[in-house]
């Protein structure tokens, strides 16, 4: 698959799809991706439906993290603060045009994510993931307040609209998730080609070392926090896909725990690759669902193993987040590298 | 302003407590790099082991009586009489605690030195020379390890823990003002301050003490000097981990038992980025600073606020001095 593709201008040496077996791979990949509601039933649309959520956020995450090395563990806020727009603007205008609602969500989170970015000029690394993890509890105080309850619902949570376009209600799962797949799309490959741009090769230098990156004319400032804003901005939209995939939110789902499965997705798939996102996401959302298989298997569907369901699944996830960064630290992202090249050099790979 | 100095004697007291579980993440930051995000969490363990050995094993049927309830004649004698509520009673039914509290301080650092060697040996040493940024993920990772078991073990009905000093009320006058303090906080306060200054001590003064610092300076320098840098590191995570034992205790007699102890030690990193995470001085300065301004806050607008205290000052100095209070700038090489 890698060997024997001949270059011959520059252009084809940046192209994203630059052989048959990656072209055919999305192809494979898109079809699957929208023919899937044919064969899921209800239950498996609500998870396809959350992961395809989550992974446009964590290839938020991994746009800030991944590729500017700025570690985060607040974007569960802005994750918050998009899904609340969404619902406020729907509360202002009845049943606005998504595509609408999740520009302006986006756009709000961007706002959200420049302010709060501002620390990254100053700190980073460790400062920056405890400021962030600061702006994290901040806004979800603010949103949990009785003097924003006329518009956030407080702590008792809000009920969220469904997403109408031309006078079509997206009330069922499928729907839903014809919604947000193509939107899921977009992002994806609007990350995937951001880090071809000048804009994206500076990030990765900021990455890499921000000294020599400033010596070599980036601006700190400015590309850190436009990051900050690309990031929050993905995670902003994610929330309002959130808001119309469920009936209700509340501030606790969007608490410092989701900042960190986050960036758990972020680790277990692979930091600064496109795919990463995508794979660590698949993985750790579904451990709670293979968990429950083997439990159910175990146990013949006990209602007392259930009790323990929670904390087993805690104690799976932090050991998978150890043992990642300890026996594969650059992801599964590694492992499907791996096994293409073995593949592709078959039979001479060993 | 009697008020005012009743909420400045509260707020210190609750800075003394958070300077003692600071002290833990700083030592910790200052020998190995790491700073542990999931101090907290392996404090709540500290909780829950004291309320192991100093509820449940005196409780249980192999243990002699005089473990759970111990009650001396002379303390029946000295108690004759007292009135309820009196330091007579309280003081009289402390010491009646005292065996299995003695035996919960006990076993609960023990276990969770144990606890901290087993985590160093078997999460935090295979990482050794990677980014820090991998070994923070580790100790986050930790998090949801230690959470996980602990719901898993403890999962009985938890009862209140017997409290390290005896508990009640002390009222005196100052500046012409009644305050309110409990007897049991002014203990955990004394506790708290001799640990913290016992530490300082040894820091300074021990062979140890100068083994650890000198790591803290030099990793490769230190190791050609022929420190043993691994035992240090094991000494770093112990220490923390004892002292959040204690620090545990504390919590868990005044503000009960429950796995949200645990979030308490992120507020507390917040303490300790502010104060700067490697000066001790700086981190109780901070400390001392957030309890204040915390009990200023319930007071002024209600405790839902408090909350937010330790997040809102931490950004608020980091903007101001990115290193913290006293932290020490990172000198970076290209």
């Amino acid at each position: 698959m890698i060997t024997g593709h001949y270059k011959t201008a520059y252009a084809a040496d940046e192209s994203i799809w630059n052989n048959w077996a990656k072209k055919s791979g999305l192809v494979i990949a898109l079809i699957g991706l929208f023919a899937f509601p044919l064969f899921a039933n209800n239950y498996l649309l609500l998870i396809a439906g959350q992961i395809l959520i989550y992974m446009i956020a964590v290839t938020g995450v991994n746009v800030l993290v991944g590729y500017t090395g700025l570690m985060s563990l607040g974007h569960g806020a802005f994750f918050a603060v998009g899904a609340y727009t969404a619902v406020i603007a729907h509360n202002a205008v009845e049943n606005l045009f998504p595509l609408i609602t999740l520009a302006l969500s986006a756009g709000v989170a961007a706002l959200f994510g420049l302010l709060f970015g501002l620390p990254s000029l100053r700190v980073k690394g460790l400062y920056l993931a405890v400021a962030t993890l600061s702006a994290n509890f901040i806004i979800l105080f603010l949103i949990r307040q009785d003097w924003a309850a006329p518009w956030t619902g407080g702590r008792q949570g809000i009920e969220t609209p469904n997403a109408v376009i031309f006078g079509w209600e997206l009330a069922s799962n499928t729907a839903k998730y014809y919604l947000i797949a193509p939107v899921f799309v977009v992002f994806v490959l609007f990350a995937q080609n951001l880090f071809r741009t000048r804009f994206g090769r500076a990030l990765i230098a900021i990455r890499d070392n921000d000294h020599s990156a400033e010596i070599l004319g980036i601006s700190l400032y400015a590309y850190k926090l436009k990051s900050f804003a690309i990031s929050a901005a993905y995670c902003g939209a994610a929330g309002a896909l959130w808001s119309y995939f469920f009936p209700a939110i509340l501030p606790e789902d969007f608490s410092l725990n989701m900042s960190i499965t986050l960036v758990v997705c972020l680790i277990a798939g692979g930091m600064g690759r496109t795919l990463g996102p995508l794979f660590g996401t698949l993985l750790i959302l579904l451990i709670p669902e293979i968990l429950k298989i083997i439990s159910g298997v175990f146990t013949g569907g006990d209602g007392n193993a259930l009790i323990h369901f929670s904390s087993i699944r805690d104690i799976v996830f932090g050991l998978l987040i150890i043992l990642f960064l300890i026996f594969e630290p650059m992801g599964l992202v590694s492992i499907w590298d791996r096994f293409w090249r073995f593949v592709a050099r078959w039979p001479f790979s060993k | 302003m009697g008020q005012v100095m009743q909420y400045l004697l509260n707020g210190t007291m609750n800075g003394a407590l958070y300077a003692l579980i600071a002290v833990g993440i700083v030592s910790i930051f200052k020998s190995t790099k790491v700073v542990s995000f999931a101090h907290g969490h392996v404090i709540m363990f500290g909780a829950y082991f004291y309320f192991t050995f100093a509820v449940i094993l005196p409780g249980a049927e192999f243990m002699p009586d005089w473990v759970a309830k111990w009650e001396p004649e002379w303390l029946l004698a000295y108690k004759e009489g007292a009135m309820m509520f009196s330091p007579k009673a309280a003081i009289a039914a402390w010491v009646s605690n005292l065996p299995r509290i003695v035996l919960g301080l006990v076993g609960s650092i023990i276990c969770n030195a144990l606890l901290a060697v087993v985590i160093e040996r078997l999460f935090m040493r295979p990482l050794l020379g990677q980014s820090s940024l991998s070994m923070i993920l580790c100790t986050v990772g930790l998090i949801w390890v230690l959470e996980g078991s602990a719901s898993l073990i403890w999962s009985a009905d938890i009862d209140q823990v017997p409290a390290l000093g005896p508990n009640f009320p002390i009222r005196f006058q100052l500046f012409g003002d009644q305050v309110f303090l409990f007897s049991a906080s002014v203990v955990n306060f004394v506790i708290a301050l001799l640990l913290f200054a016992a530490l300082m001590l040894v820091l300074r003064f021990t062979r140890s003490g100068v083994a650890i610092r000198a790591t803290a300076e030099d990793q490769s320098t230190a190791y050609a000097m022929g420190i043993n840098v691994p035992a240090v590191f094991t000494s770093a995570w112990v220490v923390a981990a004892t002292t959040g034992a204690v620090a545990g205790a504390i919590l868990a007699s005044r503000n009960g038992l429950s796995p949200t102890l645990g979030l308490f030690g992120l507020s507390v990193l917040a303490v300790v980025l502010m104060g700067g995470l490697d000066s001790f001085a700086g981190v109780f300065i901070a400390a001392m600073i957030i309890g204040i301004m915390e009990a200023f806050t319930q007071w002024k607008f209600g405790g839902e606020y408090a909350e937010i205290v330790p997040y809102v000052l931490v950004l608020v100095v980091i903007l101001w001095r990115p290193n913290g209070l006293l932290g020490q700038a990172e000198i970076e090489r290209i």
